[in-house]
């Protein structure tokens, strides 16, 4: 399951105060207390550092607060801009904290300039040296964010190239049917021995059907001329089988026939016609196949007159499945695959995808 | 049985395998005569109810009624011979049945083989085999083998036609009485259809992983949730990707959209 939830992802609370950010805001606390006490030889360096400890922590709380308090900001806030907000607004008050507590009680600044001189410093430091590291953290954690997305992406195309050798395999698998090549093997025996002249007529179609039926295994897409050819040399077949209830026809346009798919997609859908549509039925049917080019799109259209999308219980689906995953994986949304009930009688099939530009 | 030749019906929707039939009995057993030819199984029981043959060669995979079912037809009356194509299935059910069978393309000594046995039935005037049991055991065998394939497809009405639907294109499937609605993606495009199938009945057939309910009338395919807002009083809105429709997840189905 994978769902993006909008609440926290898990251990947002240990990213907001990950031991990283506490580290980077100690340091920079150490530092900035160094630096000040060195301008100021009144008070001792451990009190500045002190004093530094709780401005950075103050200011850590509030960029960590800011970052997922509130849930959602008005649309012209930027998280970004909350947030450093958030800090600037944050280091003053934890300098007059880290005052109250350093010198125990009231800070008395205007009694006493020299303490109000170095309440500002620290403030000022504080917001200057916090600003640049609340900006650091945020290009860090946009960069780790990138980064993550980076992977869920390679992470998806190595899911879809699998995907895309799980539909070929599914596609080696389900070529030539044993059952129609023995079938077909009888026909053609048949023939053989009454001594009818149409036996190498059929011999022809069947070495021309396996011949394009029978994987070539470096192939990932043919062009619809041989798909066309394929189909042909099925349907001849498919008729000598059943010569008195199987018609056909194949058209198709010449700008359509030079156009590469991927293997197997026109005979997929003929097939299916065949076993789906017209095998089922005592009388049989027509079978009208079209292949044509329009608006940079290839359509081809498969019409057949037999039983029609009959009730549930028959296996229809695992060709189309497969062809419909392979058009997917060829040509994402680009690529559409429909079934329709044909009011006369029977089902249409169509796939439409882009053609590719004659330079490629 | 007195009469001296025995009588026959050789049943196939493929009238070359017929005649490859007929010839290759014609060598095997001359004095056979093959009385009747039919093209599918009605055919087969109309011309066995009308002639009454003594031995019936019927093609497993015919169009309306299969060889299995005229079998259950025909009975014991006559000595029954399927005849199939390679069919792992078939022939194994067979071969554990003890049913006489024959594989195309036929091969004259698997036939010749036959024929003796068929012979030697016709000389001891045995009755033929009663077959019922293991035949209906084999229909339902049959069936199994082609619809035990998971949901893929649905038939819906999309406005005035019929519309055979990916499984896998559906977003969610929303009840309405004794209808169900569909949104789907025709080729991406958002779409609705409806298919007279109560939601309970639908679901039952649909993966599990993918499809799960969230809401009395609501089912989900999570592949389409592109996220889940928590509102108050344990409830959830999901919305879709690339779909305006946002829908309820109710209390007792939030636990699905806990964080891991």
């Amino acid at each position: 399951m994978s769902f993006n939830a909008v609440t926290a992802a898990p251990g947002a609370v240990a990213q907001v105060f990950g031991w990283h950010r506490v580290r980077v805001v100690l340091f920079a606390s150490l530092a900035l207390g160094l630096l000040i006490s060195v301008g100021s030889a009144a008070t001792p360096v451990l009190v500045w550092i002190a004093r530094a400890l709780i401005v950075g922590l103050g200011a850590l709380m509030a960029f960590g607060v800011a970052e997922r308090w509130p849930v959602r900001l008005p649309a012209w806030v930027g998280r970004w801009f909350w947030q450093l907000l958030a800090l600037v607004v944050a280091v003053p008050l934890a300098a007059l904290l880290a005052y109250w507590v350093t010198v125990g009680g009231n800070p008395q600044f205007v009694e006493n300039p020299a303490r109000f001189i170095g309440f500002a410093q620290l403030s000022f430091a504080g917001i200057f040296f916090g600003l640049w590291i609340g900006l650091g953290a945020m290009v860090r954690q946009r960069e780790t964010l990138a980064r993550d997305q980076a992977m869920a992406f390679e992470l998806e195309r190595s899911e879809l190239a699998r995907q895309a050798l799980d539909a070929r395999m599914r596609l080696l698998q389900a070529q030539v049917q044993p059952h129609f090549l023995f079938n077909t093997l009888a026909n053609v025996q048949a023939l053989v021995e009454a001594g009818s002249p149409r036996a190498s007529e059929v011999l022809g179609s069947l070495i021309r059907y396996l011949r394009a039926a029978v994987p070539r295994l470096d192939d990932s897409s043919t062009t619809l001329a041989e798909e066309l050819d394929l189909v042909r040399a099925y349907l001849e077949l498919m008729r000598i089988r059943m010569p008195d209830r199987l018609q056909f026809s194949v058209s198709a346009e010449v700008e359509a026939i030079e156009v590469s798919c991927p293997p197997m997609t026109l005979l997929t859908l003929v097939e299916n016609a065949v076993r789906h549509g017209i095998d089922p039925s005592e009388d049989g049917g027509r079978i009208d196949v079209s292949v044509s080019a329009q608006d940079g799109r290839c359509r081809i259209r498969v019409d057949d007159s037999g039983v029609g999308l009959r009730a549930t219980g028959d296996s229809l689906g695992t060709g189309l499945a497969t062809l419909r995953e392979r058009l997917q994986l060829a040509f994402g949304r680009e690529a559409g695959l429909r079934l329709t009930a044909r009011e006369t009688g029977g089902v249409r099939a169509e796939v439409e995808f882009p053609m590719p530009r004659r330079s490629a | 049985m007195n009469s001296p030749a025995a009588t026959a019906l050789i049943a196939d929707d493929e009238p070359l395998l017929r005649e490859a039939l007929v010839r290759l009995l014609a060598n095997a057993w001359p004095q056979l005569q093959v009385v009747a030819q039919a093209r599918n199984g009605r055919e087969a029981v109309e011309q066995f109810e009308a002639l009454q043959p003594a031995v019936c060669f019927l093609d497993v995979h015919m169009p309306g009624i299969s060889g299995v079912d005229a079998a259950r037809l025909i009975g014991h009356r006559a000595h029954l011979v399927f005849v199939t194509a390679f069919d792992q299935y078939a022939v194994e059910a067979f071969a554990q049945g003890a049913l006489d069978y024959l594989v195309k393309p036929v091969e004259p000594a698997r036939l010749a083989d036959t024929v003796r046995r068929l012979k030697e039935r016709l000389r001891a005037a045995q009755p033929a085999l009663n077959t019922e049991a293991l035949l209906q055991e084999l229909a339902t065998r049959l069936q199994r083998t082609t619809a035990a394939a998971p949901l893929r497809w649905i038939r819906a009405s999309v406005g005035q036609s019929l519309r055979l639907i990916a499984v896998d294109d559906i977003d969610f499937l929303r009840s309405d009485e004794k209808y169900t609605s569909v949104a789907w993606r025709d080729g991406g495009a958002p779409s609705e259809a409806l298919i007279r199938m109560p939601l309970k009945e639908l679901v039952a057939q649909l993966d599990a992983s993918h499809f799960v309910q969230v809401h009395r009338s609501v089912v989900v395919n999570l592949r389409s949730v592109s996220i889940v807002k928590r509102g108050e009083n344990e409830t959830a809105d999901i919305h879709l990707k690339g779909r305006s429709e946002v829908l309820p997840v109710s209390r007792s189905y939030l636990h699905l959209f806990r964080q891991m």
